[in-house]
């Protein structure tokens, strides 16, 4: 029951799905998309596993007194209020969107934003021409970089004005882009992707496990 | 060589500051991934439809609102109708107010012109599952009106009726609409994608996977040239500009005193 | 503007500069900004599940299947049931029952994956590998086209090479996969100088925010 019934649940969904995928037959198709309406009712569910595991770090944090555990209060204050305000009156409740809007939206877009200040740290701290290779990484993002901005043209259009040459710097960053990235790109998804297929066979087949866990 | 690191943070914030306060215009070229995707929505004739995922949230609205925005301008001026959805699950309100913003401001209708159906969990599910029948997946839009209620969606069923589909991503969602909408429903697709992704795209561009492909701030930049609107994307750009400048004399700094450093040592 | 639009001016500027902070050193407001916005974004998102998950895929089939207003809706309890599986997370004792749902929804990725990705990305980018080979034969491809057709040819072979672990790295295999740590270092190189100018933006976008909508110093 605990192991045997989900390895046959995923190799019987597995399977009904190449199945139906080269079979045309109403039946085949019938498969197809009930599997997929049981798929997107069963879906929302895994949230539950989110929501649990956030609850139940925060609230071991502030029984066990750990180091700054009084904002793990700050968590479950966030949570809350957004639930309070959210799941009687809808998300489009105007406090509701004003909270997202003043709140959530400005924190989020600054969170990701303290990268630019890190990144550029980096670059004058550790990006070094140490060897071939790291010379032909720091190059290409040097001229990438450049290419991706306007001033990148501009200074090659000043200095070069005497040439017919223009724009020369984003010609060079989109040469990059379309050809020897897109080669090393294409490795990188033949590879990948090869290893998810072989990957979906061991599933299907119950040789992987993992997604099952521990215990018995 | 050891340099206090808030030295270069003032340094970057100085760099976003000054050029913003004087508001520098250099001219942006257009590159052929942005001027095939412009093509191509061109090309489409009045009452067409788009798909657009908005499959994007509040920290990647930097680089997607502005070039999502230029597409909705595009669209409404040539009547193509348009279907907003998201796989994302913070992104709804501020999708629904990005595109009533550009609705008012072109006078389009919700639900003749366009509609936005919101949010649905579960990725390949909800792209497999708009190819059998939209209405499974979504019953009603965002606002809760049944599909059925809306003029604009009555006589779309699935991919069938969508002339394209493209996807504002911050992550790997384009790569999961060409494995699930474009090879098993045959669905043409375009991309406008965060910077982070951008270099992973070039082999589904060349492919014909991809029609076309906004690049970050810089397709948004482009874009807005060619639509004729210039706005936040065309600003930041050139504000950027700068930063990416202040990033490379860094970088030939650091590597001069590494060099200066290391023939000392030796 | 409305008194609540300003305060909201105010209070995003206040978080913003709180975030911003710890670019000096970490200190109590940091740390209030990012655990409120952990706990408001969790909150967000478990009201539109509800709102755009729970309620279309499981409630209204449910009532449906209830009030006998679907007869097919009775199917529909089905997955309702599994679904519920994912409570027994609450339970240390019945754990292991939320191994069916995600039986399910291991399954059918897989199984839908398998076909899809061999044709997405083995068989179409193997084309698109050979393809310009076609038009060099049709004599549609020339010069400098020539040279980037053999170069992707070269390029994606050297970087399959590289992450060919099967055999060991000597001798011809050895520089090729070299040659194909070049193409990975282009590759690398060409997406921190994407990032960087994604990350940037960002910032743009966050001081554009301070600068027009809260000091308005700028327009």
């Amino acid at each position: 029951m605990k192991r045997q019934v989900p390895l046959v649940l995923c190799f019987v969904f597995g399977i009904a799905m190449i199945f139906t995928r080269f079979s045309p037959h109403s039946v085949s198709q019938w498969i197809y998309e009930e599997v997929i309406s049981w798929i997107l009712i069963i879906g929302p569910f895994a949230l539950v596993l989110a929501t649990v595991t956030l609850i139940q770090t925060h609230t071991t944090r502030i029984r066990r007194r750990t180091e700054h555990w009084q904002y793990s209060l700050v968590v479950f204050a966030g949570l809350i209020i957004m639930v309070l305000i959210g799941v009687p009156f809808g998300p489009q409740n105007s406090i509701f969107e004003w909270l997202y809007n003043n709140v959530q939206l400005p924190m989020d877009a600054t969170m990701f934003s303290l990268l630019a200040f890190f990144i550029a740290s980096a670059a004058y701290r550790a990006f070094r021409a140490r060897t071939f290779e790291a010379s032909l990484l720091l190059l290409t993002a040097v001229v990438v970089m450049m290419g991706n901005v306007p001033i990148g043209d501009f200074i090659w259009n000043t200095i070069m004005s005497w040439s017919p040459w223009t724009d020369k710097v984003s010609e060079a960053r989109q040469w990059i882009l379309d050809n020897p990235n897109l080669s090393a790109r294409r490795g990188i998804i033949l590879g990948v992707s090869l290893g998810v297929i072989s990957q979906s066979i061991r599933i299907i087949l119950g040789i992987e496990r993992s997604y099952l866990g521990g215990g018995d | 060589m050891n340099m206090d690191r808030r030295i270069v943070f003032i340094l970057v914030a100085l760099a976003v500051i000054i050029p913003m306060l004087l508001s520098v215009n250099l001219p942006v070229s257009v590159s052929e991934p942005t001027q095939k995707f412009y093509d191509y929505v061109e090309s489409l004739p009045a009452g067409s439809t788009i798909m657009i995922g908005f499959d994007y949230g509040p920290s990647s609205l930097a680089e997607l609102n502005p070039m999502a925005k230029a597409l909705l301008k595009q669209c409404f001026d040539k009547d193509i109708r348009v279907i907003g959805m998201t796989l994302v699950v913070d992104a709804p309100t501020l999708v629904s107010a990005l595109i009533q913003e550009v609705a008012a401001e072109k006078g389009a209708v919700e639900g003749e012109d366009y509609v936005f159906l919101g949010y649905r969990p579960g990725e390949i599910q909800v792209m497999l599952g708009i190819g059998t029948d939209i209405a499974s997946v979504y019953d009603t839009d965002y606002n809760g009106t049944a599909i059925s209620e809306i003029p604009m969606m009555q006589n779309i069923t699935n991919y069938d009726q969508i002339d394209l589909l493209v996807d504002f991503a911050s992550s790997d969602t384009v790569e999961s609409w060409i494995i699930y909408a474009n090879v098993q429903y045959n669905q043409k697709i375009a991309a406008g994608v965060t910077g982070v992704i951008i270099a992973q795209m070039f082999p589904y561009l060349q492919t014909g996977q991809l029609v076309g492909l906004l690049s970050g701030i810089l397709g948004a930049a482009e874009y807005e040239n060619l639509v004729g609107a210039p706005a936040k994307g065309m600003q930041w750009i050139n504000v950027e500009s700068f930063v990416h400048l202040l990033i490379v004399v860094l970088v030939i700094v650091g590597n001069i005193t590494y060099f200066i450093h290391r023939s000392r040592e030796a | 503007m409305d008194l609540w639009s300003s305060i909201g001016i105010w209070v995003a500027a206040f978080l913003t500069l709180s975030i911003y902070s710890v670019l000096y050193r970490d200190n109590p407001f940091y740390r209030f900004a990012e655990h409120l916005f952990v706990g408001v974004s969790v909150g967000y998102g478990i009201v539109l599940s509800i709102y755009q998950g729970f309620i279309p895929f499981a409630w209204k089939p449910f009532t449906a299947a209830m009030t006998g207003e679907s007869l097919t809706g009775f199917i529909k309890l089905i997955p309702i049931g599994i679904g519920l599986l994912f409570f027994a997370r609450l339970s240390p004792r019945h754990t292991w029952l939320i191994r069916y749902p995600i039986a399910i929804l291991i399954g059918f990725g897989s199984g839908i994956a398998i076909p899809n990705v061999l044709r997405a990305n083995i068989f179409e980018q193997t084309r698109g590998t050979i393809e310009p080979f076609a038009a060099i034969y049709a004599g549609t491809l020339a010069g400098w086209g020539i040279f980037e057709a053999v170069l992707m040819v070269v390029g994606v072979v050297c970087t399959l090479i590289y992450f060919f672990f099967s055999t060991e790295h000597r001798g011809p295999v050895k520089w090729l996969s070299k040659v194909g740590i070049a193409f990975l270092m282009i590759g690398f190189g060409s997406a921190f100088g994407n990032t960087v100018m994604g990350r940037v933006a960002l910032l743009i976008q966050r001081v554009d925010f301070l600068l027009s909508d809260w000091l308005h110093i700028i327009q």
